[in-house]
């Protein structure tokens, strides 16, 4: 069996950093990266981006040397994607803020809002039930990501963290502050108004999550495969054939539940914040779905049924 | 921006003081710097190549002050600290617009270039000193007038303090200052030198 000699070149600078012989031509980029890491200890092979050309795209880990144009002694090109952390550990923390950050207003803890407002509580029912939607929100977001998600990618940049909790940590903070304030207004069309909101909130969130199961179900354990999303025997899925992020319809949902619900205005803002996030997130996933499936089905949008 | 210059100038000549000065060109400033929000559109659109963040902070910072700020606080217009910015914008608004059209002619002379690249290291800080000045100068009669603030309790169980938000306003000066000015001066090593260069090989 003929061994590939891999050369690995730094693509800024061509200064050769790495020289490797004897590599395996079954090896595949992750067991490349590995080798690497030996060499250059504080590369972790999360941060290695090693490519063909340097201004070229990243191999996937599970490329296989023999199968990529390369001749027998290879040349790749790495670049250093910066110190990262894994996904996971970013959701949990962004997620985790939020809901700590809201009981605190909750609770009116001192030196939120006056002294004389210390430990009280609310006299609108609205105010508790909101709570219980923001808390239930977030501990379902939570559970998803330790038992729910599968993740393509284990890591993301490490300066997304503080990107990403200061956007999800200050907007609850800012929300929470208004609707567990003292001076509170409740919603001007009262219990009605209330019911229909929870109604929307609780169907957009069942709605999620029914998505988030279908997704999981499409890709098997430590894969990561992808395929196109169709609509299960559960209703709610049932959105596929309008949507190709319906995870993100509903998401959206659920927060203009909220917005009608607690009649905030600082809940409206987040929700259309999030909706243009969402709505960026889902044009680039319909586009690569679009790019990778010959087959897919033309009647979806990205997220909005048949307008965006 | 030469209209404003030249309508200062006469007005400076005919009251023979600088005070109140900004009466007499208040309406060129909102017309032109107002105008100057094409320029974000022409870096969203691609037609200029500079970044559309950069612009945009640049050109919403200047419109913020004439408008939120010396149109809807009408005792700082009296201020010299207004004189102060608009000295500072007119003349270097006159420079970078003569280098842009001189560029585009292919005939830009060494001076112009010079001088956008030179004369922002006195008027940038004096530029800036003249809009926190008046910003500064604003607070008091924002608060007395509750200017553009909203209170709870409302039925959108929302607030704002326009007080507040300006001396944010003033505290974000401190990192994005010297970022600016930091940036056009490392610009300024760059387009300088690669000039002398050129005359080296004539």
């Amino acid at each position: 069996m003929k061994h590939y000699e891999v050369e690995i070149l730094d693509a800024k600078t061509r200064e050769k950093l790495c020289f490797l012989d004897k590599v395996e031509p079954q090896a595949t980029i992750a067991e490349i990266k590995n080798l690497f890491t030996k060499t250059h200890p504080q590369w972790y092979p999360a941060r290695q981006s090693l490519r063909l050309d340097p201004k070229g795209r990243s191999l996937k880990d599970e490329d296989v040397l023999q199968k990529l144009p390369v001749g027998t002694t290879a040349t790749l090109y790495f670049r250093d994607l910066g110190a990262q952390i894994s996904w996971v550990t970013v959701f949990l923390t962004e997620y985790a803020g939020p809901l700590f950050i809201y009981l605190l207003f909750y609770f009116r803890v001192p030196f939120i809002y006056g002294h004389k407002y210390d430990f009280t509580s609310s006299r609108h029912s609205v105010v508790h039930l909101a709570c219980i939607c923001h808390s239930f929100h977030y501990v379902k977001r939570l559970l998803e990501t330790l038992f729910v998600h599968r993740f393509s990618h284990g890591t993301m940049p490490l300066r997304n963290i503080f990107k990403n909790c200061t956007y999800y940590w200050g907007f609850a903070a800012w929300m929470a502050y208004y609707i567990n304030h003292p001076l509170y207004t409740p919603p001007t069309y009262g219990a009605q108004q209330v019911k229909l909101a929870l109604a929307i909130f609780v169907i957009c969130q069942l709605g999620n999550f029914s998505i988030h199961m279908a997704l999981r179900d499409l890709r098997p354990a430590g894969s990561k495969t992808r395929k196109i999303p169709y609509p299960t025997k559960n209703p709610f899925t049932w959105l596929f054939l309008l949507v190709s992020c319906p995870n993100y319809t509903y998401e959206v949902g659920s927060w203009i539940g909220f917005a009608i619900m607690t009649q905030c205005l600082p809940v409206a803002l987040f929700s259309l914040v999030g909706f243009t996030q969402m709505t960026i997130w889902a044009k680039g996933k319909h586009r690569s779905y679009l790019k990778e499936f010959r087959d897919y089905p033309p009647l979806r949008m990205p997220i909005v049924p048949f307008l965006l | 921006w030469l209209v404003i210059a030249v309508g200062l100038v006469r007005a400076y000549l005919a009251k023979g003081s600088y005070h109140s000065l900004y009466y007499s060109i208040e309406k060129p400033l909102k017309f032109f710097q107002t105008g100057a929000l094409l320029e974000i559109l022409h870096c969203a659109i691609g037609i200029v190549p500079s970044s559309v963040v950069l612009t945009s902070f640049q050109v919403m910072s200047r419109v913020f002050l004439i408008w939120a700020v010396t149109h809807s606080v009408k005792e700082v217009q009296t201020e010299d600290s207004v004189l102060l910015f608009v000295t500072a914008w007119t003349i270097t608004e006159i420079i970078r617009y003569s280098f842009y059209t001189f560029s585009l002619l292919n005939h830009l002379p060494y001076l112009i270039k010079w001088a956008r690249y030179t004369l922002f290291i006195v008027l940038y800080p004096m530029g800036v000193s003249g809009e926190l000045l008046t910003i500064y100068a604003a607070l008091p009669f924002v608060r007395q007038a509750g200017l553009y603030s909203i209170s709870l309790p409302n039925k959108y169980n929302f607030s704002f303090d326009y007080y507040a938000f300006l001396i944010l306003i003033m505290i974000s000066y401190i990192p994005l200052f010297p970022q600016l000015y930091f940036h056009m001066i490392h610009q300024r090593r760059k387009v300088l030198s690669r000039t002398e260069e050129h005359k080296k090989f004539e």
